[in-house]
């Protein structure tokens, strides 16, 4: 302990630094606080299917799945989210989503995207997690993960349920003029009004 | 001392290291920020990727063919006339020469003139023009409807309703618009151009709902696509005063409370020509027969069966060529019923089946329940005595009317369907008991003569019309008139195609 305090006090602004630094550290906070609000982090603590549509090439899933047979009984992260501990999914949840994030930001993303090893692993467990009965007793599919699964040379469930639930012709255009949720822009509605009004 | 206090335990570099690393840090994180808004603000362009850009209430369909090709392009095939089912189907068919006892039902109303069935929206100016029902209004202000007629023919509507008030609107001879309505329906009826959100574009829906307390405005996407049918699929009536268009819907929906609604004001379209009743002319209720459907009541919406998803190549969208969803069941009816194509097929025709028996039953006893009355009156009944039978009359042409007006509703709704037919057929029954009664206090209780209106010509020579006058009328007026018309749009660019 008293070694970090020695390393603080030989770091720590004196004097005339002290403030810059507390403009700068002002600064970093203020757009972290920023970044926090523009990028919506707060919504992913939710279920709520309109949040992963915070990134807009999101939206042909988002519609695909709410004309689909699932649209009415799942949300996104009843199926690509772990749901048999909490901590473990918001754990992939944070895991996954820092990854897309940083794709995202780095505009790496396919066209049409496939979901990575882990991500089908998580997939394959929650179809069987709904569909227990039919994959346990009449048919023996949910007896394995995915991973055994491709390891033994078989089939995931969508391997034959191509078109559950995002159909068959799926990519970031595949949808051009659905409806989706898009998230709002945050120029208030005052502001956008004078600048419509300018531009007439 | 205050000249070391920079320097205490701490080098100058160390400062400048620490100020340097810090504002990179921050500068980092605001590249982080503006990336992240900029993708945010990505959003404006998925919906505004546009080469043309559409504001306001834009008639012209063709605008919109370049921003939203595959939708305008299935909204052109609605000028297909090649399907045919068992019953119906996407030509004109000239019902009255099927069924010549509809001349006898409308004596002295403009549909014993002319009544086909409907085609599809695109041809609905072309065949508003067309129809005898209409007239033949050469000068400015002649003709016998008036300009709420238009009402659900154009996009041009709402562009009028908004330049010159809605009542102003209505409230003209149907031949004053003709030249400033010329695009047929099409997509500014249900969607605003900015966003292409659907929304409500004509005020008689939304007046429809108010008088059954509930507000349009809070409706659902998966409810607009059932509502932006429901602007014009529905039952309405002008009246009298403005001929301001209104749903009878201030008893709800059903057929009971839009008979309850005309009662209370009583309304009566037209007196009946030969047996003198006061009759109400049904408009294709289907709006209203659906929603008491079991598709209704799952949620379906219009638009699921008859507007299906289509995939083309990679990309998946509404398909805008509106019809009988038996013309491609396979992503219409297949999509939640997985039995085969022929099964679901005749699962459609058994109920349309049904209702035709009962339909055929009903139009033979109601015309002839006319025709007993006007024997009545010429017998010397008085109004006193006729009153309860024209009543009668009246309840059983409502029915019929509302039933077989609609598009559809034998599949829409078979119960219900079935349900009003069985309650005409009921009431004709009653009506011309009625009527045997009437004549029996007359002095006559033989059976009574019948003229021969065994076609078309027949019954509508013996109501006393005169068609080839009408025809040849009409004939002019499609042959000088509306060219005058066509000419004034391109003139004023209201319209837009090369016809």
């Amino acid at each position: 302990m008293d070694k970090l305090r020695n390393l603080w006090n030989e770091i720590r602004p004196r004097g005339g630094w002290k403030y810059p630094a507390i403009i700068i550290s002002g600064a970093f906070v203020g757009l972290f606080i920023y970044t926090f609000f523009t990028a919506r982090a707060h919504s992913y603590l939710s279920n709520d299917p309109a949040t992963c549509v915070n990134c807009h090439i999101m939206g042909p899933y988002y519609a695909t799945w709410m004309h689909s047979s699932h649209g009415r009984n799942t949300t996104c992260n009843d199926c690509h989210v772990p749901q048999d501990s909490k901590i473990r999914g918001y754990y992939f949840k944070a895991v996954d989503g820092l990854r897309h994030s940083a794709v995202f930001t780095i505009r790496g993303e396919d066209q049409a995207l496939q979901a990575i090893p882990a991500s089908s692993e998580v997939i394959m467990e929650n179809c069987v997690r709904c569909h227990t009965q039919l994959n346990s007793e009449f048919i023996r599919t949910g007896r394995m993960g995915f991973k055994e699964m491709k390891e033994m040379g078989g089939h995931a469930c969508w391997d034959c349920h191509r078109d559950v639930p995002h159909t068959r012709s799926r990519s970031l255009s595949s949808t051009p003029n659905a409806r989706i949720p898009m998230p709002e822009t945050h120029v208030p509605e005052w502001l956008q009004n004078l600048m419509n009004e300018e531009k007439d | 001392m205050n000249r070391n206090r920079n320097h205490k335990g701490m080098k100058p570099w160390v400062g400048w290291l620490l100020f340097f690393v810090t504002m990179g840090v921050v500068f980092l994180l605001g590249m982080l920020a503006a990336s992240i808004t900029q993708r945010r603000a990505e959003i404006a362009s998925v919906m505004n990727n546009r080469k043309i850009e559409i504001t306001g209430i834009e008639s012209r369909n063709e605008i919109f063919a370049e921003n939203y090709p595959r939708e305008y392009e299935t909204w052109r095939q609605t000028a297909d006339t090649t399907f045919q089912s068992e019953f119906n189907g996407s030509s004109m068919v000239d019902v009255l020469e099927e069924r010549p006892e509809m001349v006898i039902l409308w004596a002295g109303y403009a549909f014993s003139k002319d009544y086909s069935t409907p085609r599809g929206h695109m041809h609905a100016i072309e065949d508003i023009r067309h129809t005898l029902r209409t007239g033949s209004p050469m000068g400015p202000d002649e003709g016998p409807q008036p300009a709420t007629c238009w009402t659900c023919k154009s996009p041009d509507v709402p562009r009028l309703m908004d330049s010159v008030g809605i009542a102003e609107f209505y409230n003209k001879p149907w031949s004053h618009w003709g030249h400033e309505i010329v695009n047929p329906i099409g997509c500014a009826d249900c969607h605003e151009a900015e966003t292409m959100n659907l929304r409500v574009s004509r005020p008689a829906l939304i007046e429809g709902f108010e008088a059954m307390g509930k507000n349009v405005q809070d409706a659902t996407h998966q409810e607009m696509r059932t509502l932006a049918c429901a602007q014009c699929h529905v039952e309405y009536y002008f009246t009298p005063e403005g001929k301001y268009l209104t749903f009878p819907w201030h008893n709800g929906t059903t057929m009971e409370g839009a008979e309850q609604y005309y009662d209370e004001i009583g309304f009566a379209d037209y007196t009946h020509a030969l047996s003198k009743a006061p009759i109400i002319k049904a408009q294709h209720p289907d709006y209203e027969i659906y929603s008491t459907g079991i598709h209704a009541q799952r949620g379906v919406s219009c638009a699921d069966c008859h507007m299906p998803y289509v995939s083309e190549g990679g990309v998946k969208y509404s398909s805008h060529h509106k019809r009988s969803p038996l013309a491609s069941m396979n992503n219409t009816c297949q999509v939640c019923h997985r039995e085969t194509e022929e099964d679901l097929r005749n699962n459609v025709y058994e109920r349309q089946r049904s209702a035709d028996q009962i339909r055929n039953l009903v139009e033979k006893e109601l015309a002839t329940a006319h025709l007993e009355a006007q024997f009545a009156w010429e017998k010397g009944a008085t109004e006193a005595q006729m009153k309860e039978a024209l009543q009668l009359i009246r309840q059983s042409q409502w029915r019929w009317d509302y039933a077989v007006a609609s598009h559809g509703g034998s599949f829409h709704s078979p119960v219900e369907f079935q349900r009003i037919l069985s309650l005409s057929l009921d009431r004709a029954h009653k009506a011309r008991f009625e009527i045997a009664k009437v004549l029996a206090l007359n002095g006559f209780t033989g059976n009574v003569p019948l003229p021969d209106i065994s076609t078309k010509e027949k019954a509508q020579s013996y109501i006393g019309l005169d068609i080839a006058k009408e025809r040849s009328n009409k004939q002019r007026f499609l042959e000088e008139k509306v060219p005058e018309w066509l000419e004034s749009a391109r003139a004023n660019n209201r319209l837009v195609s090369l016809k």
